[in-house]
């Protein structure tokens, strides 16, 4: 297998790692009763620059 | 941020719309959201407040109430958050109390009600600045004195006037442990009152506060019963007891508790609020105007049509500007990839064609929300709901569900949690329901592509507002029979008075329209460098993918005698039809052959469930990859225009035809496509059950519609 092809599989595998564990982390946030995410409502409180 | 000296704890109380959260980000120098309407705090957020004296407490912003009655999901909130009942909370160690100073009656009936929990008060008697121009003058001394020593303190927390006095009355709050003076109750309602707290604290062996008792007494909700786990059948007999001791007193019952605090009240602002020649006719006199009958909503539209007129107009240059920049970056880096093809692919025609398509309408959301902030900021989005009111009050929703409604335009999610601000759980859950109709921002992207490739172009710049404006109203238009048929036959709701307070009329703060726009444009960016990026990664390898060498073999074989370009190009196409995306795509295609999708446009819409906006860098990467990295740098708008059926009985005409173009934008109008908002409906309705119904619902609405506006489209043209 050549490098190109090495490097392409890696981004293809982070990108599809890094959707599911976000996806995840949503359905457990759901699950405590929080946010379903999506909106970024739970992050707008952000200290004054 | 340090935390809170020996954890006080400090709850930031008051009418809806009295500038709460405008102060709690004074306080705290947060920047928590505001709005110039009613319910924009639908939850309980907190931050540090330092009182000056080095002493510091965590300030509690919580929704607005009116009284102190629980009527619906946000209003518990606040009772709960007092009373301590919240887990993982403790009972607050003071209150401020937030008034709007050119109302004072109305909005001491609260604070009235507040002082029943025996808490330290500070009084912040807010928008002072309002006050003075209406020519109102306060003796805060005198009321201080009235109101039993408790702190007052004349604000104009937008203006940042009277903070400091502020930290410091809480100080001295919270040192003297001042209460506000109590309602001083008639002697036949105390012993009412008397009797109920001493037949519940009997029957659950707990000790009954006097504002637990009046809330026993004087509500017909059974929220405080229920915390307090008073049986329906052991309370029965003595409520109903004691409330007739109020009747035969000559007061009724659900009626007393007002009128009591009221008449108090009015004796206690005897002289307090001395009144001058000020501009208070002024908000009322625009409304005349703004609010007529017929001219209302007449200008309405009209405002709506200036509206995203100027959001195309003023985004055109900026737009160009980045097309240009993803142009010039893809000129910078396909060149080096050269001698490794896939890479190239990967990098010029997926990442940078797929989230370039969707970062070109950062100036539209931008600008969009630059109006849309100060719409809300000016007050005309309070009108706007009152308008809508009018217009479709016909299909039983609460009077309340216009502000979710309403703000469902910007997103479907927050909407979903105002609609805790309703206090009947069927006219909540008919909301709910509704709301993911309204035309979200995510919907924005894919209009604007539609209307500036097709609409603009094909029949000026005139209609690409209008259809613009359209495509908002097609969700309204599909929402209110749903709502009617909901509301009416299905959940039975019983109609309601329209209860949205109009705020007055405002010069709209830059500070805070700016920061809507920064933080709308922050996560826009953020979302197209997280999810549009992983996204686009995963739509580029199934378009590419499998690579198999004897289709190139195969087409320069079928075309010997065609120019290398040529053959390059039906080599590039010829792959992307056979990528595991192509097979799908034409696989499910027939299922939206009545639409007039063809598969690419089938993969966009198949690729958007999850979000919607996903549909602009997926068809940015199909045809770019259909293209090639080494074709002439070309945005999407021109490859989209130049796209022709290549099979078929359409082969030859145009795929983007005006039938498809508008079938499309009423597809992503009416379609269930945006997993948080099916997740957020569930959360919000205690089940599946309803966020599976209005998926199935949406999506089959949104297949039919289309498919009938496709199919009368293509007759006609």
């Amino acid at each position: 297998m050549n490098l190109e092809a090495v490097i392409v599989g890696a981004v293809i595998g982070v990108a599809v790692g890094w959707l599911a564990r976000r996806w995840l982390a949503a359905a457990r946030r759901r699950k405590e009763g929080g946010c379903a995410g999506g909106c970024g409502c739970t992050d707008k409180l952000k200290p004054k620059r | 941020m340090s935390s809170p000296d020996a954890g006080l704890l400090v709850a930031l109380v008051g009418n809806p719309n009295t500038g709460k959260s405008t102060l709690f980000n004074a306080l705290t120098g947060l920047r928590q959201r505001v709005g110039n309407y009613p319910g924009v705090t639908v939850s309980r957020k907190s931050g540090t407040c330092d009182l000056g004296d080095g002493q510091k407490v965590e300030l509690v912003d919580l929704p607005g109430l009116y009284s102190l009655a629980a009527a619906s999901p946000d209003e518990q909130v606040v009772i709960d958050a007092l009373s301590g009942n919240i887990a993982g909370d403790r009972r607050p160690d003071a209150v401020v109390m937030v008034v709007d100073a050119t109302n004072l009656l109305r909005n001491l009936f609260l604070a009235s009600q507040v002082a029943e929990l025996g808490l330290p008060l500070v009084l912040v008697l807010n928008q002072a600045d309002v006050a003075k121009e209406q020519g109102l003058r306060i003796d805060t001394e005198l009321l201080s004195r009235r109101l039993g020593g408790v702190p007052v303190i004349l604000t104009s927390a937008w203006k940042g006037e009277g903070i400091p006095e502020v930290r410091r009355g809480l100080a001295e709050a919270l040192s003297r442990r001042t209460p506000m003076k109590r309602v001083v109750w008639p002697t036949d309602i105390a012993g009412a009152l008397a009797d109920v707290a001493q037949a519940a604290s009997t029957d659950t062996g707990k000790a009954i506060s006097a504002a637990d008792a009046q809330r026993l007494l004087f509500d017909t909700n059974a929220s405080t019963a229920e915390r307090l786990g008073w049986t329906l059948e052991r309370r029965e007999k003595p409520v109903r007891s004691a409330r007739e001791r109020v009747r035969n007193s000559g007061y009724n019952p659900m009626a007393a508790e007002p009128l009591v605090h009221y008449a108090q009240l009015r004796v206690a602002l005897d002289g307090v609020v001395a009144e001058g020649l000020g501009k208070a006719g002024r908000t009322a006199a625009v409304d005349r105007l703004l609010l007529h009958r017929v001219l209302g909503p007449v200008l309405f539209l009209g405002i709506m049509l200036g509206f995203f007129a100027s959001v195309f107009w003023l985004a055109k240059f900026p737009m160009d500007w980045i097309q240009l920049g993803v142009d010039w970056t893809k000129g910078v880096v396909a060149p080096p990839l050269e001698p490794y093809p896939m890479l190239q692919s990967l990098v010029a025609d997926g990442i940078l064609g797929g989230v370039g398509a969707f970062l070109v309408f950062l100036p539209q959301i931008l600008i969009l929300f630059l109006f849309i902030g100060i719409l809300e900021d000016s007050g005309y989005m309070a009108r706007a709901a009152f308008i809508m009111d009018r217009l479709f009050s016909w299909c039983g929703l609460n009077g309340k569900s216009f502000v979710p409604m309403l703000s469902g335009f910007a997103c479907a999610i927050p909407s979903l949690l105002s609609t805790r601000t309703i206090e009947d759980p069927k006219a909540r859950l008919a909301t709910a329901f509704v709301v993911p109709f309204m035309s979200c921002s995510a919907r924005f992207p894919i209009y604007a592509l539609m209307c500036a490739a097709f609409i603009g172009p094909l029949y000026g710049p005139g209609w690409e507002s209008l259809v613009m404006v359209g495509m908002h109203c097609v969700g309204l238009v599909f929402a209110v029979p749903t709502a009617f048929v909901l509301t009416r036959l299905v959940l039975k709701v019983k109609p309601q008075p329209f209860v949205l307070e109009l705020p007055r009329y405002q010069m709209p703060k830059p500070r805070d329209v700016v920061w809507r726009m920064w933080q709308n444009a922050a996560e826009f960016v953020s979302k197209a460098g997280t999810v549009i990026f992983a996204i686009t990664i995963i739509v580029w390898a199934l378009s590419y993918f499998p690579r198999d060498a004897s289709v190139a073999e195969r087409i320069r074989a079928e075309h010997p005698t065609e120019s290398a370009e040529k053959v390059k190009a039906r080599v590039q196409a010829a792959y992307v039809e056979q990528s595991y995306m192509g097979r799908f795509g034409k696989a499910i295609q027939p299922a939206f052959d009545p639409l007039g999708f063809d598969w690419k446009i089938t993969v966009g819409v198949l690729a958007s469930f999850p979000a919607r906006e996903v549909i602009v860098s997926t068809l940015g990467v199909t045809y770019s990859v259909g293209e090639g990295a080494e074709a002439d740098s070309q945005d999407l708008r021109k490859a989209m225009q130049d796209a022709k059926w290549t099979e078929g009985p359409r082969t030859g005409s145009p795929i983007f035809s005006l039938a498809a173009v508008l079938a499309l934008m009423v597809f992503f109008a009416l379609c269930s496509q945006c997993g948080p908002t099916i997740a957020t409906l569930a959360q919000e309705t205690g089940g599946w059950k309803w966020a599976a119904g209005s998926f199935v619902y949406m999506t089959t609405l949104a297949w039919i519609v289309s498919m009938a506006v496709y199919q009368f489209v293509i007759r006609l043209t």
